[in-house]
């Protein structure tokens, strides 16, 4: 007879549900306890589990983790100003802390807010959906975002969040999209924190595109050094939508990043193109799923990551195309610098083809710097710190540039150039 | 202003021995030509010169304006005026010309505690510049020489020049792959740079280039040596013989 004894729970584990138990939230308690259970029932996963084999959640998580408390008007305004704005004129959503502050800002034509923190898309535990349980268990505000049908939305809407300060704590954020049809604009996703402070920073976005709509989407992480941060972007694109997703990774000690698309419609344009820096003891993690239900779809997937130090990279990229998803166009590539001895990066594909009229690519590459080209620039007088840095920047500055948006282009690249002079 | 002493040269990879004993002094405002056969070290010599990494030096002294050139890295040498205008110019996808040539101009200037140039001053000079080598302003928009043709690349070479002003310029085969219109270009350019403060070596195959860039002095380089010197006659005498009649009597 097998006897069913209960999971020892890892200290990770633990942090967890006392975390919780200590919270003593109000809302969702049916929800936060499922998720809770689930976590309980399986663990955080280990390295055995595929879809987590790079990166380790069970040694991020220590005792003593608290859910951070609101903090003062006054703290959450200064935490702003450290962390300048992306896009000057957006309309920015403010969380402290996991902590919603509706400071009154002025909406676009077209769109709405509404302040009650929205329940996940996908209510059902999937066990295996770590990153998504932990917010589920968490989240302590967020926000949904309509855009009506039709509406050209003129300014950027930001989904803004800043840790301010307290050690060891949990700020956890979740939002819903929904983009009505045929409708346009462009929203951004930021997180942001001070360097030496650990904290774990979670977040779930949900996005809804609905047919024939336009939406630019840019996620930057430029959370603390010190900082974990977990976060999935769930998409649903409708029949003809468009979307081009931009992802800036530079933030945390230990980041994932979970971007998952289902292509619901025929004539589905995705872009996705991201640039991940790592470097310090550093572990950074893009994993992304991409599923094909409909014919005619496009998709195109373009990281280049940056490695220094002793810092360690992933890229997972699924591509998964239904037997109905025929002519589907999916390509995907990766292509990483290494530039230290210690520094690693695990890039891994995953086709998953069951349609027989379609075109699927990927491919990786890893090099260190041209030494030609360092050798050329160095020869007319550039320092050699100067000469690497300029041939990153042009490394990365290709999938950068592709935004069009010349200002924010100039920005992001001002966030690259900075993490370059502490890491290249 | 250039003192090159018994310099004994190997490959690091392979330990291979390139250049066997070469001297050579250059003088402030001479033009000296260096020519030789395939193999002769010639290519070796000129990145020894600029500094690039997979040669080592196991012998000999190589003294610029008194200082000792070895000592210095690749981009330190360049702000003390050592140029190499190269024979084959790398592609660098993603750096933007302007951008390169500004980065280079400034970080001399920087390195010899002078003002750096502001944008207007700067586009202004390549805008002149690049006028006289007849090399079109939309073509300093592309990445560093991305889409070249062979004789734009060495005429960007030269502007290159013209623009950072050094005091030892080193032009490796730059006659390589221009046609005759290129090579007047490249050559008046060069010609126009001929200055009693400045120094230029002129490496190549061929006596053409010698016509219009009108040397000093010649020089025969063959198995790493010099071999034989004269003046510009030197290059006439080699086009007329070939090189084994010089060699052979030389050695």
């Amino acid at each position: 007879m097998t006897a069913h004894t209960p999971r020892i729970l890892t200290e990770g584990e633990t942090a967890l549900v006392s975390a919780l138990a200590e919270a003593g939230f109000s809302d969702h308690g049916d929800l936060r306890q499922k998720a809770i259970e689930a976590l309980e029932a399986n663990g955080l996963p280990t390295r055995r589990v595929e879809a987590f084999h790079y990166t380790d959640l069970r040694s991020m998580l220590k005792p003593g983790l608290k859910v951070a408390q609101r903090p003062s008007e006054d703290a959450a305004k200064t935490i702003g100003a450290e962390f300048p704005r992306l896009v000057s004129d957006a309309a920015v959503l403010h969380f402290r802390d996991g902590h919603f502050f509706d400071w009154g800002e002025e909406l676009p034509e077209g769109v709405s807010v509404d302040a009650n923190m929205p329940k996940p898309a996908n209510e059902s535990v999937d066990p295996s959906n770590t990153t998504g349980l932990i917010n589920s268990a968490f989240a302590q505000s967020g926000v949904t975002v309509d855009i009506a049908e039709n509406a050209e939305v003129s300014r950027t809407v930001g989904l803004a969040y800043a840790h301010t300060g307290v050690a060891d704590t949990i700020a956890a954020t979740r939002f819903a999209v929904n983009v009505g049809k045929n409708a346009s604009c462009r929203l951004i996703e930021r997180g942001v924190g001070r360097d030496g402070l650990r904290y774990l920073s979670s977040s779930v976005i949900d996005l809804d595109i609905g047919a024939g709509a336009d939406v630019d989407f840019i996620i930057s992480n430029e959370e603390g050094d010190a900082a974990q941060r977990l976060a999935q972007l769930n998409v649903q694109l409708g029949k003809d939508a468009k979307l081009n997703l931009f992802v800036l990774n530079l933030g945390g000690k230990l980041a994932r990043q979970e971007i998952n698309f289902d292509m619901n419609g025929e004539g589905i344009e995705l872009k996705i193109a991201g640039v991940t820096l790592v470097g310090g003891d550093a572990h950074i993690d893009v994993t992304s799923r991409i599923t094909h239900h409909a014919p005619h779809t496009n998709a195109t997937e373009t990281f280049r990551n940056v490695a220094t130090g002793r810092g360690s990279g992933v890229f997972q990229g699924q591509i998964n195309v239904r037997q109905a998803a025929q002519l589907t166009d999916a390509r995907m590539a990766c292509n990483t610098l290494l530039l230290s001895d210690d520094c690693d990066f695990s890039a891994k594909p995953e086709l998953e083809i069951f349609a027989d009229d379609v075109q699927c690519a990927h491919g990786a590459t890893v090099a260190d710097l041209e030494e030609s080209y360092l050798f050329y620039l160095m020869a007319r007088g550039i320092p050699e710190v100067q000469a690497r840095r300029m041939l990153v920047r042009a490394f990365v500055a290709e999938v950068v540039e592709e935004l069009e948006d010349e200002a924010l282009v100039e920005t992001l690249e001002g966030r690259i150039d900075a993490w370059m002079e502490r890491h290249v | 202003m250039l003192e090159i002493k018994n310099l004994h040269v190997r490959i690091e990879e392979d330990g291979t021995e390139i250049i066997r004993g070469l001297n050579l002094s250059v003088a402030a405002g001479e033009v000296a030509a260096i020519m030789g056969p395939n193999g002769s070290g010639k290519s070796t010599l000129s990145y020894v010169l600029s500094g690039k990494e997979d040669y080592e030096v196991t012998e000999g002294s190589i003294t610029y304006n008194g200082e000792d050139l070895l000592e210095m890295d690749v981009s330190e040498r360049a702000a003390a005026g050592v140029f190499l205008a190269f024979q084959y110019p790398v592609e660098i996808p993603g750096v933007p010309t302007m951008t390169f040539l500004k980065e280079a101009m400034n970080s001399q200037r920087k390195e010899r505690g002078e003002d750096e140039l502001t944008t207007p001053e700067f586009i202004k000079l390549v805008r002149a510049r690049a006028a006289d080598l007849k090399i079109p302003f939309d073509m300093l928009k592309r990445p560093v020489n991305v889409g070249f043709s062979g004789g734009e690349k060495k005429r960007a070479e030269i502007l290159q020049m013209s623009l950072l002003e050094p005091k030892l310029c080193i032009l490796d085969e730059t006659d390589s792959g221009l046609d005759i219109d290129a090579l007047k270009i490249v050559s008046d350019g060069v010609n126009h740079l001929r200055d009693p403060n400045r120094a230029v070596i002129v490496i190549t195959h061929y006596q053409r280039l010698l016509d219009h860039i009108v040397p000093d002095t010649v020089h025969v380089l063959s198995k790493g040596q010099i071999v034989k010197s004269g003046d510009k006659s030197l290059a006439l005498e080699l086009e007329a013989k070939g090189y084994a009649d010089i060699i052979e009597a030389a050695a």
